[in-house]
């Protein structure tokens, strides 16, 4: 009778780790170097920053969304969101886009931008008041 | 092992004739499916929507019928006779067993009328589908069968049911939608690995508990 009970609570307690590992891999991953989204090929969110060299192309008719963006290690990468251009697309120092690489492509279903603080510290005089 | 096919057989002879728990399903994923058909009436809708409902639907049906297991040995008084002529496992596995022939019945109505109403749900990848769907019934059977048994003594059953149920269920039914999800998408199969690990883990450790402690509840 004692030893069904310390069967039991064995399993339970391997697999309640087994589900919790697996639940924690089941977020969508942050990726900010591209040649990582590019090779795996799965849903995830992607920062980097907007080449604003390339500008972007927007269809109104087809509400679609056109544009590239470069990661810290410079590598550049082809983004179509299905949808219209964020408002604050411009000055937005960093983008997050969500959604899969595809063909050459990045197919996002999701655009987020961060906008630049506006209390970014200036160059501070050391020198006293 | 023989004692549990005999309850199961006792069970699914009596709910054949009587046909409680049946009918009140059916009656229930007809009304749900027809009110969702009529409410979106041929509106192009994401896709995510109709994995979410799908296994809304599943959810409720669940919770409307599987409970009759054992309210109703209570309320005919059988419980007695039920502890007296088996041990309590076998009557967990037998009930068990019963309540998932019933789901898989039932949710397989449900899929298939999705099918043929809903256009777009369709599925492009049916290996995960599929084991979501097994595996999903086998879950749901699991702790529906043990909550059952615990809330057939209280006085207030049918809101005590989804109460009980609702904290238990909820993360194998949004393991469900995401791979319901992935699988209208037409993902391949490697990209819900971690989910299809998380429904197998939670099948486990819901059987295994529910035997280790059904002895307690059917005692008091």
């Amino acid at each position: 009778m004692k030893t069904r009970y310390y069967i039991g609570g064995f399993i339970i307690v391997v697999f309640l780790g087994l589900l919790f590992y697996n639940f924690t891999r089941t977020n969508i991953e942050y990726e900010s170097d591209f040649t990582q989204v590019m090779a795996k090929g799965k849903t995830c969110k992607a920062t980097g920053v907007w080449v604003k060299e390339k500008s972007f192309q927007e269809d109104v008719q087809n509400r679609t969304f056109i544009f590239y963006l470069r990661d810290a290690k410079n590598n550049e990468m082809k983004v179509i969101y299905r949808g219209i251009k964020p408002n604050n697309f411009e000055i937005a120092s960093n983008v997050v886009v969500t959604g899969k690489y595809e063909n050459g492509v990045f197919h996002a279903t999701d655009v987020l931008t961060k906008c630049p603080s506006k209390y970014e510290g200036q160059n501070i005089n050391t020198s006293g008041s | 092992m023989k004692r549990a096919y005999y309850i199961f057989y006792k069970d699914f002879s009596s709910e054949l004739r009587m046909r409680f728990a049946l009918n009140a399903l059916i009656m229930f994923v007809i009304v749900a499916v027809s009110t969702i058909l009529f409410s979106l009436a041929n509106e192009k809708v994401n896709q995510n929507v109709y994995a979410g409902m799908f296994w809304v639907v599943v959810f409720f049906s669940a919770m409307s019928g599987l409970s009759r297991t054992f309210v109703s040995e209570e309320e005919r008084g059988t419980t007695l006779i039920l502890s007296l002529i088996a041990n309590p496992i076998s009557i967990f596995i037998g009930k068990f067993l019963f309540n998932l022939v019933l789901l898989f019945f039932i949710n397989t109505i449900i899929a298939f009328l999705y099918m043929i109403l809903f256009q777009d749900f369709s599925i492009q990848n049916w290996d995960s589908f599929l084991l979501a769907f097994i595996l999903g019934n086998i879950g749901i059977a699991g702790s529906s069968t043990i909550i059952a048994a615990i809330i057939s003594k209280a006085n207030v059953k049918g809101t005590l049911y989804p109460v009980l149920a609702f904290p238990v269920l909820l993360p194998l039914i949004l393991m469900l939608i995401e791979i319901t999800k992935s699988a209208m998408e037409g993902n391949p199969i490697s990209d819900v690995e971690a989910e299809l690990m998380v429904l197998i883990s939670y099948d486990i450790i819901m059987i295994t508990a529910s035997v280790l402690v059904f002895d307690i509840i059917w005692r008091d």
